[in-house]
């Protein structure tokens, strides 16, 4: 039978939010009732002692800090499954009937995950300190500059596996990210809007997104449906599925490479991708994969088969887009080999190197001839000089060089890094960021 | 009002062609040749007060060059000027090489701003553009006219000390350098323009150029392995426990050296992995897979190697950028040479 999946997104502006004695939505403005919030989570909580929660408004002189993950609050109003399907719900295909989505507001979560051998032994799986600011030069590297957003702030029991804590604050997150959408459901939308690539017209050319997400182990996941994408061979989505949440980050160990949650559903080249398909373009879908694949032989494997999937598609096109640094980059480089190899045209994005002035050596770990429509996302390796900020959320001091024995300034403090480890969405490979490296 | 000091050939300031390319360096105190035109834009904020003129077969021979050097700085600097701006150079060779070797000269030892122009296929812009702001111009002296504005202009913005934009804003070859900023359209939006413009065959510019790597010439083998010192190196991050000499676990700048030999405890007691680019837990645990000491001394009783070299070298290879690591490798080949090593074996994660 044809494919018929429309997708209604009714969509919830959020003027203002506030803290007070009962959690509703009115007139776009959010009250949210703490208590209630931490009733609704409380039957979740085994390792973790207590939450709390604090509001970040835009124009803010404010730095986030310790930030894990970011979701959009939405739920389903029809259709099969439920958003974030897999979490809170059965498995069941997304992407059709209604949703009812929360703009201008995220959640997100926050916490000094210990660094202790027993739940981070590793120099990689261990969740580094991430950063984002409200105002200043690096405001504009994570969409969250614009949205209020509500910081869940997470306090440990000790001793517990990294995987206990993920699981749970990863769960909590989500629950307060549906609880909040819940208000809307007897509510009218601010505008709605309809999400088909079903209409395929064949005077424009095919193209399709290729999304290859970070999975190296706890801490550094993604998870589709639920689970965690170790095993996965390349497969298609609908992007109306990532619409509604089939995408989950798990990604903690690199804050300059982290998509988190709210910009798999909220993905800037499937949002564009959408724009122009009909006027430019035929969206076609995305075809989902793992990088960082353990060995040369398992990146060739991968990006065969993804340029056989784009095949299937019939694509023209296909747009190679990844989370993740070095390894990730062999991975999405072999694919744009075998796709132009295959007569398919591709374009990414990707960070670069070069150094602090951009003339050190090469621009990217790795490259293949074919590469040759690269959109840049910025350099990551410039020095970057924080001012001091009127307040943190999120704890009182960083957490940064543990290799080193760790250095723990205050968290509002001026401070300077020789490069953007630390700061959130900075690689900017979902594309989210008019940041680019400029020729000089 | 702001002075300029500008540099010409012996063509534009109108001594004569070819059979003229061996005068040497002269000067004037007032503006000559395309140095008018430049005054003329001007329009009285900026004016020419000296113009610098040579054969241009004079300033492309190393040693006549450096003949004048000296007298062409003093001519420079006795004019105290704001800028030094040479050519438009268009598409002539040497002309091109003079103008650009000139007014790097001039920036390096003066510190002036200085700026050239010429066609983006003369010879001087790829020699040149990493060392001077090299603005394109037509490709012949028939477009002077169109040329001159850009110049004036830009010349203007250095005198006046003004914030000079990117090479795509202000028109001049990328030096090389390259800076973030934010642009107007998100990363995901430009992305999507791009592939459309392949896919429709429009002309499209990629972001970011793919730079030539180095190609690495091998050692030739080892002649008798019987003789040889054979030492151990890695990048997988393997450090003595606490990492004293606090190495970096990505972007690393330095290597350690630790003593490895039959008195070194290599287990997990007394070494870790700090590398953040992989799950370090097996590594940490059994180090002699990072470094296979164990291997190599087996190796070395079968008598197949005369000598392990008692220590082993460490770093961590993630996100470290080409400079570093050839300052790295050239830091650890002296450890080796100086331990008059024959060999070597580099694990790598």
């Amino acid at each position: 039978m044809k494919m018929n999946k429309v997708l209604e997104r009714h969509y919830f502006d959020i003027r203002d939010a506030k803290f007070g004695n009962t959690t509703k939505l009115a007139d776009g403005v959010l009250t949210i009732s703490k208590d209630e919030l931490r009733e609704k989570v409380k039957r979740l909580l085994k390792h973790v002692a207590s939450i709390d929660f604090e509001l970040v408004k835009p124009g803010e002189n404010t730095r986030i800090i310790h930030l894990l993950d970011t979701l959009t609050p939405m739920i389903k109003r029809s259709g099969d499954g439920q958003v974030y399907p897999g979490h809170f719900s059965d498995p069941v295909m997304v992407g059709s009937g209604e949703t009812n989505v929360l703009k201008g507001f995220s959640v997100m979560e926050s916490c000094a995950l210990p660094w202790e051998e027993s739940s981070a032994s590793s120099g990689l799986l261990y969740p580094r300190d991430a950063i984002m600011e409200m105002t200043g030069p690096i405001a504009k590297m994570t969409p969250f500059y614009e949205t209020i957003n509500l910081v869940i702030t997470y306090q440990l029991h000790e001793g517990k596996s990294s995987h206990e804590y993920d699981e749970e604050i990863r769960a909590i997150g989500i629950k307060v990210a549906l609880s909040l959408a819940e208000l809307t459901l007897d509510q009218k939308p601010d505008r709605s809007e309809t999400y088909s690539i079903d209409e395929v017209n064949p005077d424009l050319p095919n193209v399709v997104l290729v999304w290859q997400c970070q999975n190296q182990g706890v801490y550094a996941n993604t998870l589709l449906y639920g689970v965690p994408i170790d095993e996965i061979v390349p497969t298609i989505l609908h992007p109306n599925e990532m619409l509604d949440g089939a995408v989950v980050s798990d990604n903690l160990a690199w804050p300059l490479h982290k998509v988190p949650t709210y910009t798999h559903v909220d993905h800037p080249i499937v949002r564009e991708l959408y724009r122009r398909h009909g006027k430019d373009l035929n969206f076609r879908g995305v075809i989902f994969c793992r990088s960082h694949n353990p060995t040369n032989w398992h990146k060739s494997r991968c990006a065969n088969m993804v340029v056989k999937l784009a095949q299937y598609l019939a694509a023209d096109g296909l747009i190679m887009a990844w989370e993740g640094g070095g390894n990730a980059a062999i991975d999405g480089m072999l694919t744009i080999q075998c796709a132009e190899q295959h007569g398919i045209k591709s374009a990414t994005i990707t960070f670069e190197f070069g150094g602090d002035d951009g003339t050190e050596g090469v621009l990217l770990v790795d490259d293949v001839p074919e590469a040759n429509a690269i959109v840049s996302g910025g350099s990551i390796e410039k020095v970057i000089q924080l001012d001091a900020v009127e307040r943190a959320v999120g704890g009182d001091t960083l957490r940064l060089d543990k290799e080193k024995g760790g250095y723990f300034p205050p968290a509002t403090s001026a401070i300077s890094f020789d490069q953007s480890i630390h700061l959130y969405m900075a690689a900017n490979q979902a594309g989210h960021s008019t940041q680019a490296g400029v020729d000089y | 009002m702001l002075k300029a000091v500008y540099y010409t050939n012996q063509f534009f300031a109108g001594i004569g062609g070819e059979d003229k390319a061996d005068i040497g360096l002269f000067s004037l105190d007032e503006a000559k040749g395309p140095a008018v035109g430049l005054d003329g834009l001007w329009k009285g904020d900026m004016k020419v007060v000296r113009t610098i003129y040579c054969g241009d077969n004079y300033v492309n021979v190393d040693a006549r060059f450096d003949e004048i050097k000296d007298s062409l700085l003093e001519k420079v600097k006795e004019a105290d000027a704001d800028v030094f701006v040479a050519g438009p150079a268009f598409n002539a060779g040497r002309y091109g090489v003079a103008c650009a070797k000139v007014s790097a000269l001039v920036k390096e030892k003066l510190g002036l701003p200085v700026v050239t122009a010429m066609w983006h296929e003369n010879p001087a812009v790829s020699l040149y553009q990493d060392q001077v702001t090299i603005l394109s111009s037509t490709e012949t002296a028939a477009g002077m006219r169109a040329s001159l504005p850009a110049l004036a202009a830009f010349a203007m913005k250095l005198a006046k000390g003004e914030k000079i934009g990117s090479a795509a804003q202000e028109g001049y070859f990328p030096t090389g350098r390259r800076y973030n900023e934010y642009v107007e359209k998100i990363g995901g939006v430009r992305v999507v323009d791009m592939l459309l413009d392949k896919l429709n065959d429009r002309p499209y510019k990629t972001e970011i150029p793919l730079r030539e790597s180095a190609s690495v010439t091998p050692a030739s083998p080892i002649a008798n392995l019987k003789e040889a010192t054979i030492a151990l190196i890695t990048t997988g991050g393997l450090v003595p426990k606490g990492n004293p000499d606090s190495l970096k676990q990505a972007f690393s700048v330095a290597h350690g050296k630790y003593a490895l030999d039959d008195s070194v405890a290599l287990d997990s007691a007394h070494f870790e992995s700090i590398h953040g680019g992989y799950d370090t837990t097996c590594a940490s645990a059994e180090p002699n897979r990072l470094i296979p000491y164990d291997a190599l001394h087996e190796a070395l009783e079968e008598g197949q190697i005369k000598s392990i070299f008692p220590y082993f070298l460490t770093t961590c290879g993630i996100g470290t950028n080409v400079k570093s690591s050839r300052l790295i490798g050239q830091a650890m080949i002296k450890d080796l040479q100086e331990g008059q090593v024959s060999g070597a074996i580099l694990t790598t994660t």
